[in-house]
């Protein structure tokens, strides 16, 4: 019944989820891959890229227009002369030109000067404040389990987080996650006919305590619904070379689970070491930062790629970071914790090709303890995601007491 | 009327059911609690917790010896025979290896020294006789931690282990803490030996204070303030430590109740180790390396009352650790935390070998090195935690689906031999493990239990793990029994897959 239900609406989200369900996992078991969609979400996929240990957003998109910029760091600032798509005020790190196109294409856009409202330069302070995203209330959970819990989005692949088989902390709380190494490694050894091992599990952990049964019973249902990916060899589309790297391939990874149209809302990505106190250097090949700058922007203009535009359509990638870095460098060539910071938004319906920030500048005056002034919580910036692409009404759930940017750094989703 | 998303899921549940069982039963409402999957047996506690899991010979050795002697014994690990893990050692020679040594034997930013330190790790947890040593080391390992791989420390990683961790691991905090701060591998992962007089770096600084010493609740002047005073303490051409007074930022500092004037260049050494010695012996650091130990040894919330004890045997011996041990094992909150936490997947595996009786590979270390890849794919490969935190030892920082499934595979490669192959394995495993042959299936799986894990599995769950035979737990077993080879690493496989042996 609910088959041609599905089948009688061809142009909806809902309906198209269900027959790209049908049709990619064809030989799974028709009838199981119903439950597998995520029925009640109609939003873009949000793509949560982290980029830990505190990124230097005035290296990436570098306020060229600001002196105090270039008296702070006299020694590792990116000259002016060397930006891409520079507008007088900002301008890209020359590593990030994979993303150029991107950019240029309206389909990349920066907002800058964002941060948390409390200040803590503790990179675990940090990083647990911005994955809770409610700060002075008694909420535990993670906001993007939060977002998963307001979006309707349900079923196993719903939330995911790629890269680790470690329980993402944006995903911690009631709605339903998955966190994977990679699609290839969701595997369980010897279960067969002969041996039913994922029964035999299945049983063993209806009655274990809730802490033990759920992994238990969400692998279970991550196996059956990810059957008909794992036979298969993936193949990137129109291209898209993914660059060899963790990033690479989570990316990868996010690009196939979109493909195979199983249901996810929402995919948690780790992207490490940019805590450059050290280093960080000038910009060119073999500096830290350009080497970083140049692997995350050759995973997501080769992200980008793989879906193509319409894929794009209905897909936003956006960066979080725990904190931004000190304005003026240290003595080894690379910055101390800081505060305010600059995020990228990925997506066919941001409205890119531009710096969004009410920028407080860099003169010594204007600092907060040596740090760029944080003028827009970081939240509201993802609030204006939320609501535009992903179909969210009131953020009072996910991100109590906070309202949305106004920017309009992205179009309302159709 | 009938919504669309409600005839979704009456249409998936039907499917499911029809599908052979494939839907998912939601957990029982009174699920049994995780103290019941284990026996209370406080010698079986004791070693699921200061060992990385129960061994026949583990358990026969504590029982005659008592908690008390136990404890004594495994408290002079240097008088404990280890020879069975030193000829594996051998194989490893620069896990513990001196700079200049490492230095001589590879090319710069070789990962052969990281590599031969992660497998020294799993081979000591997994056959040392010295066990209490062993899962101390590993605390203080996680609490100091400097990850391997990581930049700039492939010659000193190794020394690092040996010289700071090792050596002072039933030692004084306040030693260990001292030779952190003098060692290049610490100096190096936090960026101090690059550090200037004119620009100081703060990542050491900070990261002394809240992740070695008092925790949140210092501010960010004492982070300059630290920062100056450890300029200096830098790492010289030869890849040793070296202090350089040129380096080094003179001024008065006032860091949480430290002062010091640091009026000259040269004696900014003695002012930065004195930093060392106030912050070791802070309340706050009692306070949280109590904290610490309990959440490694006792229950992931740490019991209050036992936290507030600890911090004052702590300050009572002058940071020494092994008196704090003590107290912690003997305690009656200690006593009643059984089952209260839960393997990480590094525990689980070196469990699951040490409960199977596997011991190392007859030369060379290849299965030592299959055992390092199946942990980095778990994410818990020894020191392969990239930030200075350490690894979490929290259950909730561990439970995932793959992890679970992870955890399944190991088990299975293991009780089969498929992966890794060259473990020495005993003759007939089942054998091994239940010498005298039950009735039926059900008492067969029921004695596995008990060898493996101290106690028999709940009743479904004995059916449970039989299903993967074809089998009841009523089903006659004989010595004729010609299926019951094949059957049995499966059954061995799925008694460790049970919530019970999670449990620590």
């Amino acid at each position: 019944m609910s088959f041609v239900e599905c089948c009688e609406k061809p142009l909806s989200r809902r309906g198209l989820l269900g027959a790209a369900a049908l049709t990619g996992l064809a030989g799974a078991g028709l009838s199981t891959q119903m439950a597998f969609a995520a029925p009640g979400y109609t939003g873009d996929t949000l793509v949560v890229l982290s980029l830990r240990g505190g990124f230097d957003g005035l290296s990436a998109i570098v306020p060229i227009g600001d002196a105090g910029y270039y008296r702070a760091r006299p020694g590792i600032a990116v000259p002016k002369s060397q930006v891409i798509a520079g507008d007088g005020t900002f301008g890209l790190h020359p590593a990030m030109a994979p993303l150029l196109p991107l950019w240029q294409g309206g389909k990349l856009a920066a907002v800058h000067a964002v941060g948390q409202p409390d200040p803590t330069r503790s990179h675990f302070a940090a990083m647990e404040a911005m994955e809770n995203a409610a700060p002075g209330t008694s909420i535990r959970s993670g906001w993007l389990d939060r977002m998963l819990g307001v979006s309707g989005a349900s079923g196993p692949l719903a939330g995911v987080s790629v890269g680790s088989a470690r329980p993402a902390r944006l995903l911690t709380g009631p709605a339903a996650d998955l966190s994977m190494a990679s699609v290839n490694a969701l595997t369980l050894a010897g279960d067969s006919a002969k041996r039913p091992i994922a029964a035999a599990l299945r049983s063993m952990y209806a009655d274990a305590p809730a802490a033990q049964a759920g992994p238990a019973l969400a692998a279970d249902q991550a196996l059956a619904a990810t059957a008909g990916l794992r036979g298969t060899a993936y193949a990137p589309a129109n291209g898209a070379a993914y660059p060899d790297t963790e990033l690479g391939a989570a990316l990868r990874d996010v690009a196939r689970l979109i493909k195979a149209g199983i249901g996810l809302a929402t995919a948690a990505v780790d992207c490490g070491d940019w805590d450059m106190h050290d280093g960080l250097g000038t910009p060119v090949k073999g500096q830290r930062m350009y080497d970083n700058l140049t692997d995350l922007s050759l995973a997501l203009a080769a992200f980008a790629a793989d879906l193509g535009p319409d894929g794009l359509a209905s897909v936003t990638v956006l960066t979080i970071s725990e904190f931004g870095r000190r304005v003026a460098e240290n003595g080894s060539r690379g910055t101390d914790h800081g505060h305010g910071n600059a995020m990228l938004l990925l997506g066919g319906g941001v409205r890119g090709g531009r710096t969004y920030a009410k920028w407080p500048g860099l003169a010594p005056g204007a600092l907060i303890a040596g740090d760029l002034a944080a003028t827009t919580d970081y939240r509201s910036v993802i609030g204006e995601v939320l609501q535009k692409r992903c179909g969210l009404g009131s953020l009072s759930e996910v991100f109590p007491g906070v309202a949305p940017s106004s920017f309009g750094l992205a179009a309302a989703r159709t | 009327m009938t919504t669309r998303r409600t005839l979704l899921a009456a249409g998936a549940a039907t499917a499911l059911a029809t599908a052979g069982g494939l839907s998912v039963a939601a957990p029982a409402a009174a699920a049994a609690p995780a103290t019941a999957l284990l026996a209370a047996d406080p010698i079986a506690h004791l070693l699921r917790r200061a060992s990385y899991g129960p061994t026949p010979q583990s358990l026969s050795e504590a029982q005659k010896l008592g908690v008390a002697g136990w404890l004594d014994r495994q408290l002079s690990p240097a008088k404990i025979d280890d020879a069975e893990c030193d000829a594996v050692l051998a194989r490893l020679p620069l896990a513990g290896a001196g700079i200049a040594t490492v230095r001589g034997a590879l090319k710069a930013h070789s990962y052969e020294a990281f590599g031969q330190l992660g497998r020294a790790t799993i081979a000591r947890a997994a056959w040392s006789n010295r066990q209490l040593f062993e899962t101390t080391v590993a605390f203080w390992a996680n609490h100091l931690h400097v990850a391997a791989p990581s930049s700039g420390v492939w010659d000193s990683r190794g020394d690092y282990d040996a010289q700071v961790i090792r050596k002072h691991a039933f030692g004084k905090f306040a030693d260990m803490l001292k030779a952190s701060m003098r060692h290049p591998a610490m100096l190096t992962y936090l960026d101090n030996r690059s550090s200037t007089t004119a620009n100081p770096n703060e990542n050491y600084a900070r990261e002394l204070m809240e992740l070695h010493t008092v925790g949140m609740g210092y501010g960010e002047e004492d982070v300059k303030a630290a920062s100056r005073l450890l300029t200096g303490l830098t790492v010289g051409k030869d890849g040793t430590y070296a202090y350089s007074a040129a380096k080094h930022a003179t001024g008065a500092v006032e860091i949480l109740g430290f002062t010091h004037a640091n009026a000259t260049a040269a004696g900014g050494e003695a002012a930065a180790l004195a930093l060392a010695d106030h912050l070791a012996r802070h309340p706050a650091t009692a306070r949280r390396i109590a904290t610490k130990l309990c959440v490694r040894f006792v229950a992931d919330e740490a019991p209050a009352t036992l936290v507030t004890r600890l911090a004052k045997v702590y300050l009572d011996n002058d940071t020494a650790i092994t008196p704090v041990l003590r107290a912690l094992f003997t305690s009656p909150e200690f006593a009643a935390a059984v089952g209260a936490k839960t393997r990480t997947p590094f525990e689980d595996l070196i469990a699951t070998i040490r409960a199977l009786g596997l011991g190392p590979e007859k030369s060379g270390v290849a299965a030592l090195d299959a055992l390092y890849n199946a942990m980095v794919n778990a994410g818990n490969a020894p020191f392969r935690w990239s930030t200075p935190d350490g690894f979490p030892d929290v259950a909730a920082a561990w439970h995932s689906p793959a992890g679970f499934l992870m955890r399944c595979n190991n088990h299975l490669n293991l009780a089969t031999g498929w992966y890794p192959s060259q473990l020495t394995r005993p003759t007939d495993l089942l054998k091994s493990l239940v010498p005298v042959l039950p009735g039926t299936y059900g008492a067969l799986v029921d004695a596995l239990a008990v060898r493996l894990i101290g106690a028999k599995l709940p009743a479904g769950h004995t059916a449970a793990v039989l299903s993967v035979a074809g089998k009841l737990p009523t089903s006659p077993l004989t010595a004729a029994d010609k299926s019951l080879a094949g059957h049995a690493p499966y059954l061995i496989a799925l008694v460790l897959d049970s919530p019970s042996f999670q449990l620590r």
